[in-house]
C-alpha cells in the first residue's frame, strides 16, 4: 500500500471547506439573482445543498466498496470539485434563459427542480469527497477519529465563511471570488498525488484544465451576465446582492437581483409616491424622510422646498448608481443617509412631516420588518403632530383577489393601531396614507392650491382612483386579520401564498413528498443519527431564528450578520475537540448536551418574550456560539455510539446534513412565517424533545 | 508514464490559458445570436374532470359546441376548440361539460364590476369622455405572462368572490351609475359570451352602447352573432409573430387577424392595441409588417395604440419599454399610411393626442383622462371639415 500523508489530506479537506462554502453563499446569491429574492428560493437552495451534500455521504459508503480509497482518486475528485464550482455558477446563468422565458419569473417547483439539478454534480462530489477522505487516511491509521475530520472540515468552513463575508463579497466578483476561494483546493489537490506523479502528463493537464475553468470563469463573467435586452452599462456585486443598470435606447434601468426596480422614466410612480401624501400637509413640509428612493423623486421633493430631506438607502452602491446615472438628483437640503432605515429611526431624534416608505414588495424577512407593528409605532413616534405616513404596496387592476385582500387588511389593521385616519388609494400600486389627521381625497385640487404641476396625478386621477374604486377597495378590507407583528409575521405567510397563487401551484405535494421521505429515512436512522439529525435541524433552525430577531431589534447590519453565521459556524470546532475528549461518556453526554439545548432554546423564547430588543448584540452570538458548540460536541459523541467505522461514519456525517436541510427548510418556510419566532423556537424544542426521549430510551436498554 | 520537461510544461499552460482567454469571445450561449429560451408554447390545457359536480346558479348552457358520442362536446367559442368528455372544464376554465351538455359557469356573476372612463380601455374614438359600466367574469383562454388582470383571468368562476348582476339588473345598475356604455372587460369577455350577449341585447333596446374588450380570439360565428349588438371594440394585437403569440400568450395570431377582418367586414368601430414588450415586440420589422397587413385588411383608419410595457404578473423581470422606442413605431406606424396612432401609458406625451390626418391639426387634447382642448364638430374636424373615423358625441 502506498504510503499516505495525513496532512496533505487533512489540507486537501481544509480547502474542499473554504471552497464549499464560498461555492455555497455564491450559489445562493445566484439563484436569487437568477430566480426570486425571497426565502423560499434561499431555503430550497439550503435544503437541495444538504439534502444532496447528505446523499453524497451516504454514497461514499456504497461506492467506497468499489472505488478503493486512494491519494490518487482522492485528488482527482478534488480537481474535479474545483472545476465544479466554477461551472455550477456558469450552468445556472446559462440555463435560466435557456430552460425558461427570458424576463419572466418561475414559480416553486421549476426553481426546485432547477436547483437541485443545477447543484447535484458538485453536491453529490462534495458529499462523497469527506468521509471517502476518511477512508482514505483510515488506510494507513485504521482508527483515525472520524470526529477529527468533522473539526478540520469546520476549520475550512469557517474560514470559507470568514474570508466572503469580510474580504470577496466586497473586493470579489462572483467568478473571481469561485477562482480564488478553489485555488487552495487546486493547489492542495495537486499536492495530493504522489510526489512521482505530480509532473506527470495527465495530471499536469487535469490541474491545468482545471486553473483554466476557472480563470475562464473570471473572463467569461460580463458576457454570462449580458441581459437578453439592453446593455449592461454598469455592475458590481454589493454585499446585499447585485446591482446592474441597464441601458435600452435612452432609458436606465436599475436591476436588484435580477429584478427592474427603478427607471428613470416612471414619472407616474414618482409623483404618485411624493405627492399623494405632501398634498395632505397643512404647512409646508420642513423635514422629510425618505426610506429608499426611485428615479424622479427628489425633482417632486423639491416642489415643495423641504428644509431637510433625509434619504435612508441601505446599500451605497444603489445611491451612488442612481445619482451617477441621474435617476435621482441631489435637492436642497438632501442628506443621505446609509444605514437600515429602521435602524436609523431606532436611533435619530429628528421629528419629521412626513415619512415616506418606499420599498419593494414585503415579500422577504427583511423588507417586512418596514411593514409590521412596532415599526409603525417608531415612525408614529417620529412624526409632528400634523406629520403623515406613507408606504405602498402592489395594486392590483380590477379585482381584489383573496390574498391580496388579507395582505392589505393585516396591514390596514397594523398601521391603524397607530393612527386615527388610514386610506387606501387603489391603483399600480396601494398607497396607504396614515395620519392622526383625516385624508382629504381630492389631492389633485390640494395640489392645484399648493400651486404643484403634475403630469400623470392631474390627468388620471380621477379616473384611475374615483370615489367607487376607493370605497369598494376600502370596504372589502377585514377587520378580524392578524397585525402583522415582529414576532409573528403574518404578513410572511400571506405573502408565500401570494406567491404559490400567482404561479397557480401549491406547495402541498412538496410537503407530502418530503414528509414522506423525511418519514422514511427517520426510521431507517439508528438512535444516535437521529439525535444528530435533530441537532443539525434545531442548529439551522436556530441559526434562521437568530439572524430574523436580530434584524428585528437591530436592522440590517451587515457585518454582525455575518459574524452571526460565523459563530453558528465557529462554535462547531471547540465542540468536536471537546466531545472528541469526552466521547466514552457516550449516551450521558447525549442527554446532558440535549438538554442544555433544550434549555437554550427555551432561554431564548424567555429573552424573546421579555424583550429582544433590550437584548445586547453579544447575547445573539453567544448564544449562536453555544448552540454550535454542543452541536459540534454531539458529532463525536454520536459516532463513537455508533462504532466509528467507515460506514457509520457516513450515515452519521450524512444525518446531520440531512437534518440541517430539513431544519433551514422547516424553520424559515413554516415555522416562523405561520407560527412566528416564539412558537417556531417552541417546534425546535419539540424536535429536541423527541431526540430526548430516543436518548433516554436507549439509556434504559 | 513519461514526465514532461519545463518547457512543455510551460507550453501547455500557456495554450490552455489562450484558450481560457478564447473562452470570452466563442461563449456558446452568447445572446446576441441566440433564439429566445423556454417554452416555445404556453398553451393552457383542459382542466380534466375538474368541472363542478353540480350545477350552480349562475350557469347556462353555451350556444356555440356540438354534442359528439359518448357524451363527449366539442366548444366552438374560440379556436381552441376543446374537445370535452364528460366533467371535464375547458381552457378558458369557464366552460364545462356535464353529461354531454356544455355549460358557460359565468353568466350573471361577475367577480369585478367599475366604471370607467372610455379612454381606460382605451378607447380614443369613441364618445371621448363618457362613463362606462364595465364588467368581468372569472376565465381567460390565453395564458399572457403579462397579464395585469390574473387574479381574474387565470381563475375559475367558481372559486373567487363574485356578485350577482343578471342581464336586466346589469343593464339598469349601468343605467343607474350614468353610463352611456357596457364594456366587457379585465379578464376575456369571450369567456362569458352568453352571458355578454344577453346582456347586450337588452343594453342595445336601452339605447346603451356594447364595447368589446377583447384579445380577439374568437370563431367567426360566435363573433358575428356579436357584432349584432357590438357598438365599439379594442382588440388587442399582441404581436405580429405567431411565435410570440405562443411563447408569451398562448394563443395563435390567424385567429386574430380573422376577428379583426370580420369586425371591419361587419362594420363595427374598434381600435387596435400594441403592447410593446421590449425584446419581443419591439422589432421595428415587424411593426412594419404588422403595419402593412393592416393598411391592406383593415384600411388606415382604424386607430393603433402602441402601449408601453410595465412589468407585470410573471413577466416581471424586463425593464419597461423606452419611451423613445414607442415615439419611433408611432412614426413608423403613421408614415406607413395608418392615421391614428397613439401611445399609451406615457402621460404626457404627444402621441395621446388625436391630430386631424388631413390638416394635421390639433383635434383632441388628452391629459390623462381629461381633455382640455376638444376640436370637432360632430364627426368632423373643425379645422378643415374632415370626417375623422369613429363615433363621437
Amino acid at each position: 500500500m502506498k504510503r499516505i500523508d495525513e496532512h496533505a489530506v487533512l489540507r486537501v479537506i481544509i480547502a474542499t471547506g473554504i471552497s464549499s462554502v464560498v461555492t455555497q453563499l455564491l450559489t445562493i446569491r445566484e439563484f436569487l439573482s437568477c430566480f426570486q429574492g425571497n426565502e423560499i428560493v434561499i431555503a430550497l437552495t439550503l435544503f437541495n445543498w444538504l439534502l444532496l451534500g447528505g446523499i453524497g455521504t451516504l454514497l461514499s459508503r456504497r461506492l467506497s466498496r468499489f472505488f478503493h480509497p486512494s491519494a490518487n482518486h482522492l485528488a482527482w475528485l478534488s480537481l474535479i470539485l474545483a472545476a465544479f464550482a466554477n461551472l455550477q455558477i456558469l450552468l445556472v446563468r446559462t440555463l435560466r434563459d435557456i430552460i425558461f422565458i427570458p424576463g419572466s419569473s418561475v414559480g416553486f417547483y421549476p426553481t426546485f427542480v432547477f436547483t437541485f439539478f443545477t447543484i447535484l454534480p458538485y453536491c453529490l462530489l462534495l458529499g462523497f469527497v469527506l468521509p471517502y477522505s476518511l477512508y482514505l487516511i483510515r488506510t494507513r491509521i485504521t482508527n483515525y477519529p472520524g470526529a477529527k475530520v468533522y473539526i478540520v472540515d469546520n476549520i475550512g468552513d469557517v474560514s470559507g465563511g470568514i474570508l466572503f463575508s469580510f474580504c470577496l463579497v466586497f473586493w470579489a466578483t462572483p467568478m473571481q471570488a469561485i477562482c480564488l476561494a478553489n485555488l487552495p483546493l487546486l493547489l492542495t489537490s495537486w499536492l495530493l498525488f504522489p510526489r512521482p506523479s505530480r509532473l506527470r502528463p495527465l495530471v499536469l493537464a487535469g490541474s491545468i484544465l482545471t486553473l483554466v475553468i476557472l480563470v475562464s470563469g473570471i473572463l467569461t463573467e460580463l458576457q454570462t451576465l449580458a441581459p437578453a435586452q439592453g446593455r449592461l452599462v454598469h455592475y458590481r456585486e454589493s454585499r446585499y446582492g447585485r446591482i446592474e443598470m441597464r441601458q435600452d435606447r435612452e432609458q436606465f434601468t436599475l436591476f436588484q437581483d435580477g429584478v427592474p426596480v427603478f427607471s428613470n422614466q416612471n414619472l407616474s410612480m414618482a409623483e404618485e409616491t411624493i405627492h399623494y401624501p405632501l398634498s395632505q400637509l397643512r404647512e409646508k413640509p420642513k423635514n422629510i424622510l425618505l426610506i429608499s428612493a426611485e428615479g424622479g423623486m427628489m425633482a417632486e421633493i423639491a416642489k415643495y422646498e423641504p428644509q431637510r430631506v433625509d434619504y435612508v438607502e441601505l446599500d451605497p452602491q444603489v445611491t451612488s448608481v442612481l445619482f451617477d446615472f441621474g435617476l435621482l438628483q441631489k435637492i436642497e437640503g438632501l442628506s443621505i443617509i446609509h444605514r437600515d432605515g429602521r435602524s436609523w429611526l431606532n436611533e435619530t431624534e429628528q421629528i419629521y412631516d412626513a415619512i415616506i416608505v418606499n420599498l419593494p414588495e414585503p415579500d422577504t424577512f427583511q423588507i417586512n420588518r418596514f411593514f409590521t407593528d412596532r415599526f409603525y409605532e417608531l415612525a408614529r413616534s417620529h412624526l409632528a403632530p400634523h406629520g403623515i405616513l406613507s408606504f405602498s404596496v402592489a395594486g392590483f387592476d380590477n379585482f381584489l383577489a383573496e390574498p391580496q385582500r388579507l395582505k392589505l387588511s393585516s396591514l390596514r389593521n397594523t398601521v391603524a393601531a397607530h393612527f386615527n385616519h388610514v386610506l387606501l388609494l387603489p391603483g399600480q400600486k396601494i398607497f396607504f396614507l396614515c395620519s392622526t389627521h383625516p385624508i382629504n381625497l381630492g389631492i389633485p385640487a390640494l395640489l392645484k392650491e399648493k400651486g404643484i404641476e403634475t403630469y400623470s396625478i392631474e390627468g388620471f386621477y380621477h379616473g384611475n382612483i374615483s370615489p367607487e374604486r376607493i370605497s369598494s377597495l376600502n370596504s372589502q378590507l377585514n377587520r378580524q386579520v392578524a397585525k402583522n407583528l415582529d414576532e409573528k409575521p403574518h404578513l410572511m405567510a400571506i405573502m408565500f401564498d401570494q406567491w404559490f397563487a400567482k404561479y397557480n401551484t401549491s406547495p402541498i405535494i412538496f410537503i407530502v413528498a418530503l414528509a414522506g421521505c423525511v418519514l422514511f429515512y427517520l426510521f431507517r436512522l439508528s438512535r444516535e443519527e437521529f439525535v444528530l439529525f435533530s441537532t443539525g435541524a434545531m442548529t439551522m433552525g436556530s441559526e434562521m431564528l437568530v439572524i430574523f430577531a436580530f434584524q428585528i431589534y437591530y436592522g440590517y447590519i451587515y457585518f454582525q450578520i455575518g459574524l452571526i453565521v460565523t459563530v453558528f459556524l465557529a462554535g462547531l470546532l471547540p465542540g468536536a475537540w471537546y466531545g472528541e475528549r469526552l466521547r466514552s461518556r457516550g449516551r450521558q453526554m447525549l442527554l446532558l448536551s440535549d438538554s442544555m439545548l433544550i434549555g437554550l432554546l427555551t432561554l431564548l423564547i424567555v429573552a424573546l418574550k421579555i424583550g429582544g430588543d433590550l437584548l445586547p448584540v453579544p447575547f445573539y452570538l453567544l448564544f449562536g456560539f453555544v448552540i454550535s458548540l454542543i452541536c459540534g460536541f454531539q458529532f463525536p459523541v454520536a459516532l463513537y455510539l455508533r462504532g466509528g467505522d467507515n460506514p457509520a461514519v457516513a450515515r452519521v456525517f450524512s444525518a446531520d446534513l440531512i437534518g440541517a436541510g430539513f431544519g433551514t427548510l422547516f424553520t424559515s418556510l413554516a415555522l416562523i412565517p405561520y407560527c412566528g419566532l416564539i412558537w417556531a423556537a417552541a417546534g425546535l424544542i419539540g424536535i429536541k424533545c423527541i431526540s430526548l426521549l430516543v436518548v433516554v430510551k436507549s439509556a434504559s436498554r | 508514464m513519461k514526465k514532461i520537461n519545463r518547457r512543455q510544461f510551460f507550453l501547455a499552460s500557456g495554450a490552455l490559458l489562450c484558450s481560457a482567454t478564447s473562452a470570452q469571445a466563442l461563449w456558446p450561449f452568447s445572446r446576441e445570436n441566440d433564439k429566445i429560451g423556454g417554452p416555445a408554447d404556453i398553451r393552457g390545457t383542459i382542466f380534466r374532470k375538474d368541472a363542478p359536480e353540480t350545477l350552480w346558479k349562475w350557469h347556462k348552457e353555451a350556444i356555440f359546441y356540438k354534442k359528439l358520442k359518448n357524451e363527449q362536446v366539442r366548444c366552438g367559442l374560440c379556436p381552441h376548440r376543446c374537445l370535452l368528455a364528460p366533467g371535464d372544464r375547458g381552457v378558458c376554465r369557464s366552460r364545462a361539460n356535464l353529461a354531454g351538455t356544455l355549460y358557460s359557469l359565468g353568466y350573471g356573476n361577475p367577480c369585478s364590476v367599475h366604471v370607467d372612463p372610455v379612454e381606460k380601455k382605451p378607447l380614443f374614438h369613441f364618445k371621448p369622455q363618457s362613463r362606462v359600466f364595465s364588467l368581468a367574469v372569472a376565465g381567460c383562454n390565453f395564458r399572457c405572462l403579462n397579464c395585469q388582470n390574473w387574479e381574474i383571468s387565470q381563475t375559475r368562476p367558481d372559486e373567487i368572490r363574485h356578485t350577482e348582476l343578471f342581464p336586466a339588473e346589469a343593464v339598469t345598475a349601468a343605467q343607474k351609475s350614468g353610463s352611456r356604455a357596457i364594456a366587457y372587460t379585465y379578464s376575456e369577455p369571450t369567456t362569458f359570451f352568453e352571458y355578454m350577449l344577453d346582456i347586450g341585447r337588452l343594453a342595445k333596446k336601452e339605447g346603451i352602447d356594447n364595447l368589446w374588450i377583447s384579445n380577439g380570439y374568437i370563431n367567426r360565428e360566435p363573433l358575428l352573432k356579436l357584432c349584432r349588438v357590438l357598438d365599439g371594440a379594442n382588440v388587442n394585437l399582441k404581436s405580429y409573430s405567431d411565435a410570440i403569440y405562443k411563447k408569451l400568450n398562448g394563443g395563435r395570431l390567424q385567429p386574430v387577424l380573422n376577428t379583426f377582418k370580420t369586425l371591419h367586414d361587419q362594420g363595427v368601430h374598434f381600435e387596435m392595441t400594441n403592447l410593446v414588450v421590449p425584446g419581443y415586440v419591439d422589432d421595428e420589422e415587424m411593426i412594419k409588417r404588422m403595419c402593412g397587413w393592416i393598411l391592406a385588411n383593415l384600411g388606415p383608419n382604424h386607430p393603433l395604440h402602441f402601449l408601453r410595457f410595465f412589468p407585470q404578473y410573471r413577466l416581471d423581470r424586463l425593464a419597461p419599454t423606452p419611451i423613445s422606442t414607442l415615439t419611433r413605431f408611432r412614426q413608423l406606424a403613421m408614415s406607413e399610411g395608418i392615421r391614428y396612432v397613439y401611445v399609451g401609458n406615457v402621460p404626457g406625451h404627444e402621441g395621446n393626442n388625436t391630430y386631424c390626418h388631413n390638416c394635421k391639426k390639433l383635434l383632441i387634447e388628452r391629459r390623462g383622462y381629461t381633455i382640455p382642448a376638444y376640436h370637432l364638430d360632430g364627426n368632423q374636424c373643425s379645422f378643415c371639415r374632415t370626417v375623422i373615423p369613429g363615433r363621437w358625441l
